[in-house]
């Protein structure tokens, strides 16, 4: 008996080992560029290119950030792209849930095609859609504004959101709403009271992707932004790349204040992706 | 808003049995939960979209004051474009090695850091280290792959070679689909992540219980489970990254020669390097099939799991 | 409650969400697009370019200040995006008739512009304006008017690394291609990851093709069309591509030529990394922030052996143009005028390092700063050429040349069958 269990911990142990070193490996994959990212940004120009590399130069500053900071025009981007991706976010959860929702739990006429049209349409290269897209937004009034943006977001988002949505939808028992439904409760109790908390997990991994798509977008805030008080962060960080020449500690400082929100973001919703939140009412 | 919404439905009135009103309810229903996604979609992605359709079927538009119908002249024209044909060779691989790529890392990551294992604190600094790759956007993506894998660049420097690995012929197209699986993978991860949360805990004892190894369960037990995202994940991949436009754009321009050419980049020249925007369409049409019959079996798999 | 009612609630339900939805977005729409009306009877011209974020914080936008104080009830609007961006931006507003009124043009977007009815003629306004174009250094036409005027122009002599050469035994910048060849072999063999000479020909932006290849055939005399057409396999020509592929032969060039942007081989060039680079005068000042140890001089680019005529000195410009649907033409030529004029156009050729497009102004740095008073003797010794100026889709033009030259590199065909293949494909084009 004793003895089992000492082979069991010594596996369990190896298996630990084996864990960690596979942790480890996934992390210098996912991290070294970006580390390296972040040692340039304190670099200066020359430092950047030197061989053989360093991590850390003579030249080590933070004049990259202050030139960032101290340019109102830079942190008007950021300000942007926060209302941008914020509005964008909520929005996209608002709608995604409930037409998820209609995929998810209902039959009804129509269901087949306007599914297969959400998901396909967002397969044309939006480098074709520019041009008539700028035309109908333009007429629409909504060039250089927020919702102009917001909206154009929405459009991009919605088809993911609403995938990934469905498949989270399917992923839950229907015998769980289908219950509260047999008390007599609406089709919106039973998908707020009870599809929604279970998908918390879901919903945060949806928005926070659902953020990013809006914080990186470069092609359209570019188009359908004219005035340098409406630019985002992607068109801050491409006009430090030059007809001639890259400001490139600078880049890669923007760069990686650029990806702060995201990974604050990240970080706060993380505790909904540890394990127990959901798995309790799934199994009832 | 919330308040509105969640409005409790009236308990008075439910003498009859659910049943016999359900048929009703679920004809308006979900057409109402649509309505706000659908009123959009029309506006701002059906509307350009049929636009960029009907002039694949004209000669030069926009350069054209009043363009004239052409059949499907255009079709022919870019069907018969070996660089077409080239484009669309390299943008299977692309699509598919990274796809591939992005399921089995994404995979793996997320079952890792979902170990039980490891303790909290390192399982949350290694779930922030691994999501760094989507944090940037693809322009800076594809400058700082340029500059770690410049001949005279950090990776060759450490591997004491002076390969190059964007500029041969023979390594771009794997050198650019290795970049976008690092830039990719993130998204598996954390929506799988998201889904292993769902996976009944009981289901995995039982399945100990009758004395299941691990590889077993795994494949029994979690992967049937995971099926929904996965299938929506892969589909929405599919679709994203044959699409990929920026990261291969700013690495390589579709060189050396042709051998990064994707339907993106090839589709970006037809319209803004020779101005040939009823082409580009078409070539733009010709991809929105090819993603159509993805959506249609996407739709029907749909079906068959309600 | 019936069950209708109930039915009908959960629609209106549904249909708050989508009330709300956009109510919210009227809320933001508000927050947003506040200023852009017309303030008190001035007129507001808009000027998209890319020369802002290029020029050092706020020169630009003094400049503008300045034409608005000159020019009392104008107002200029910057519109500065990327400049590897202002095609596109400019395309889809033309295409939606949102053109600003004044753009900023790239010699190789003129053809485009002018054929598509984007960009007005110039000579007409010109004539309105009774503007005497004699100071103009040169102006880009397409069919007999002008459609550009080159507000700056960046010329792109060659840069020669003096220590690397001088090391490697090379006593003075080579002027002829065989000096060239020799001095790019000497100064590869130093070995430590140096190379002669560095050749950008990244197809994203393929203008290596018309600085760093076609700029040889240019210094030579020679040309790349005839009658207005393509004439690639003419000797000219074949000659440089022949010379170029020699070089590659010798591995006397930095790797990594086939994905290189014009930005990399300055980055490789300011590092000590390579001894000579055809490259734009703009970058003086860099290289000089960058490492302030290196040693560099310009001179112009090598001949063909014995050549002694006048040697075309390759060149981009900033170019300047108006929209054809610009309300506001007359008020839009008043700020080319200003640019053009010989005090302001010294004044944006010293901050851009750049030469002035009116021939009688002299930016200051012709007198301070040795390397540019070079520069500029080369400039007057010669005569700008930059054949690719004015062509239509002269991007794409170079675009063919760099994937077959590619191919001819790559040992995949013949400098026969590259010319060949590339004088078809551009015949094609025009």
């Amino acid at each position: 008996m004793s003895e089992t269990r000492t082979t069991m911990e010594r596996r369990r142990s190896r298996q630990r080992v084996g864990v960690v070193i596979g942790l480890v490996l996934g992390a210098i994959f996912a991290a070294a560029p970006v580390l390296w990212m972040l040692a340039s940004s304190f670099k200066s120009n020359t430092e950047i290119f030197e061989l053989p590399p360093r991590l850390i130069t003579d030249g080590f500053s933070f004049d990259a950030y202050a030139a960032i900071f101290s340019d109102p025009e830079k942190v008007r981007f950021f300000v942007n792209s926060y209302v941008v991706s914020l509005s964008v976010t909520v929005l996209t959860l608002l709608v995604a849930i409930h037409a998820a929702y209609a995929f998810s739990r209902f039959d009804f006429a129509g269901k087949r095609p306007i599914n297969m049209v959400i998901v396909s349409v967002q397969a044309v290269p939006p480098i074709t859609l520019l041009i008539p897209y700028f035309g109908i937004v333009v007429a629409l009034g909504l060039y250089n504004t927020y919702p102009g943006l917001i909206l154009t977001y929405m459009v991009f988002t919605l088809p993911y959101a609403i995938v990934m949505m469905t498949g989270y939808l399917n992923t839950i028992p229907k015998e769980l709403d289908e219950a509260v439904r047999m008390d007599g409760a609406g089709s919106m109790t039973a998908l707020w009271r009870v599809l929604v908390p279970v998908s918390v997990p879901g919903i945060v991994s949806v928005g926070v992707y659902t953020f990013m798509i809006a914080w990186n977008e470069y092609l359209f805030a570019l188009t359908l932004t004219r005035t340098q008080d409406m630019r985002t962060v992607p068109i801050g960080i491409q006009l430090l790349m030059g007809q001639h020449s890259y400001e490139w500690n600078e880049l890669m400082a923007m760069s990686i204040l650029g990806s702060i929100p995201v990974l604050v973001l990240f970080l706060f919703f993380q505790r909904y992706f540890i394990s127990g939140l959901t798995s309790g009412s799934v199994k009832s | 808003m919330q308040d509105v919404i969640v409005a409790p439905a009236p308990q008075a009135a439910t003498p009859e049995p659910p049943r016999r009103r359900r048929p009703l309810s679920r004809t308006a229903e979900p057409y109402g939960f649509l309505a706000p996604t659908l009123a959009l979609m029309f506006v701002l992605m059906i509307i350009p979209v049929v636009l960029v359709v009907g002039y694949s079927f004209m000669d030069n538009v926009i350069l054209n004051a009043t363009p004239e119908l052409v059949g499907v002249d255009n079709f022919v024209t870019v069907l018969t474009d070996s660089v077409f044909l080239t484009a669309t060779g390299n943008t299977l691989f692309f699509t598919v090695g990274s796809v591939a790529a992005h399921l089995v890392i994404g995979l793996c990551f997320a079952m890792l850091l979902n170990s039980p294992l490891i303790g909290n604190i390192p399982r949350a600094i290694f779930r922030a280290l691994y999501i760094l790759p989507w944090l940037f956007t693809a322009a800076v993506i594809a400058v700082l792959w340029r500059m770690l894998l410049a001949p005279n660049g950090v990776i060759n420097y450490l591997l004491s070679t002076d390969v190059e690995w964007l500029a041969s012929p023979a390594l771009a197209l794997g050198t650019v689909t290795f970049i976008n699986i690092w830039a990719g993978y993130p998204f598996f991860m954390v929506s799988l992540l998201a889904g292993l949360q769902g996976v009944p805990a009981q289901l995995h004892e039982a399945a100990t219980v009758d004395g299941a190894s691990a590889w077993q369960r795994f494949w029994n037990v979690t992967i049937p489970q995971l099926r929904p995202i996965i299938i929506s994940l892969t589909l929405l991949d599919l679709i994203w990254t044959s699409q990929q436009f920026a990261l291969i754009w700013m690495t390589t321009g579709g060189g050396p020669v042709n051998v990064t050419e994707m339907l993106s980049t090839y589709t970006y020249k037809l319209a803004f390097s020779r101005y040939e925007f009823s082409l580009a369409s078409t070539s733009a049409v010709l991809v929105l099939l090819m993603s159509m019959v993805l959506a249609f079996f996407y739709v029907r798999h749909q079906r068959a799991g309600d | 409650m019936s069950n209708e009612a109930q039915v009908r609630r959960r629609i209106v339900q549904a249909a708050g969400v989508t009330a709300a939805t956009f109510g919210l977005l009227a809320v933001a729409g508000c927050a947003g697009g506040g200023d852009s009306g017309e303030s008190g009877g001035d007129v507001t011209i808009e000027f998209a370019q890319w020369w802002e974020p290029e020029l050092p914080d706020g020169e630009f936008r003094a400049l503008m200040d300045e034409f608005e104080k000159q020019n009392p009830g104008i107002k200029v609007e910057l519109i500065s995006g990327p400049y590897a961006a202002t095609k596109e931006q400019l395309f889809a507003g033309a295409a939606s008739r949102t053109m600003p009124d004044v753009v900023g043009l790239d010699g190789a977007w003129v053809s485009d512009f002018a054929s598509q009815g984007v960009i007005t003629d110039l000579s007409a306004l010109m004539e309105e304006a009774g503007y005497d174009d004699s100071e103009l250094a040169s102006q880009v036409q397409v069919d007999g008017s002008t459609y550009m005027i080159p507000v700056v122009n960046f010329v792109y002599p060659m840069f020669t690394n003096d220590a690397l050469l001088a090391d490697a035994g090379v006593k003075a910048p080579p002027k002829n291609r065989t000096e060239f060849a020799e001095a790019a072999a000497a100064v590869t063999d130093l070995g430590d990851d140096t190379s002669g000479w560095i050749l950008p020909l990244s197809l994203e932006t393929p203008n290596g093709i018309q600085n760093d290849v076609m700029s040889w055939t240019w210094a030579s005399g020679g040309t790349m069309l005839a009658d207005g057409g393509p004439d690639v396999t003419n000797d000219d020509v074949a000659s440089t591509v022949d010379f170029v592929q020699g070089l590659w032969d010798d591995g006397v060039i930095a790797p990594g030529s086939f994905t290189m942007k014009e930005q990399d081989k300055v980055e490789e060039f300011t590092n000590g990394r390579v001894g000579m680079m055809i490259d734009s005068l703009a970058h003086i000042n860099l290289i000089r922030e960058a490492n302030p140890d290196l040693e560099f001089s310009v001179s112009a680019v090598p001949a063909e052996d014995g050549y002694e005529g006048e040697r075309g000195i390759p060149y981009a410009s900033w170019g300047i143009g108006v929209a054809e649907s610009s309300e506001h033409p007359e008020e839009a030529f008043k700020l080319i005028e200003f640019l053009m004029s010989q005090e302001t156009n010294a004044e944006l050729s010293s901050i851009a390092g750049a030469f002035p497009g009116n021939k009688t102004s002299t930016p200051d740095f012709v007198a301070d700063d040795e390397l540019f008073a070079d520069a500029f003797e080369i400039y007057q010794a010669g005569y700008p050429a930059n054949e690719f100026t004015g062509l239509p889709v002269a991007e794409q033009l170079m675009r063919l040349f760099g994937e077959q030259f590619q191919v001819l590199l790559d040992g995949g065909q013949t400098t026969e069958e590259m010319l060949d293949k590339t004088q078809a494909a551009w015949e094609a084009e025009f």
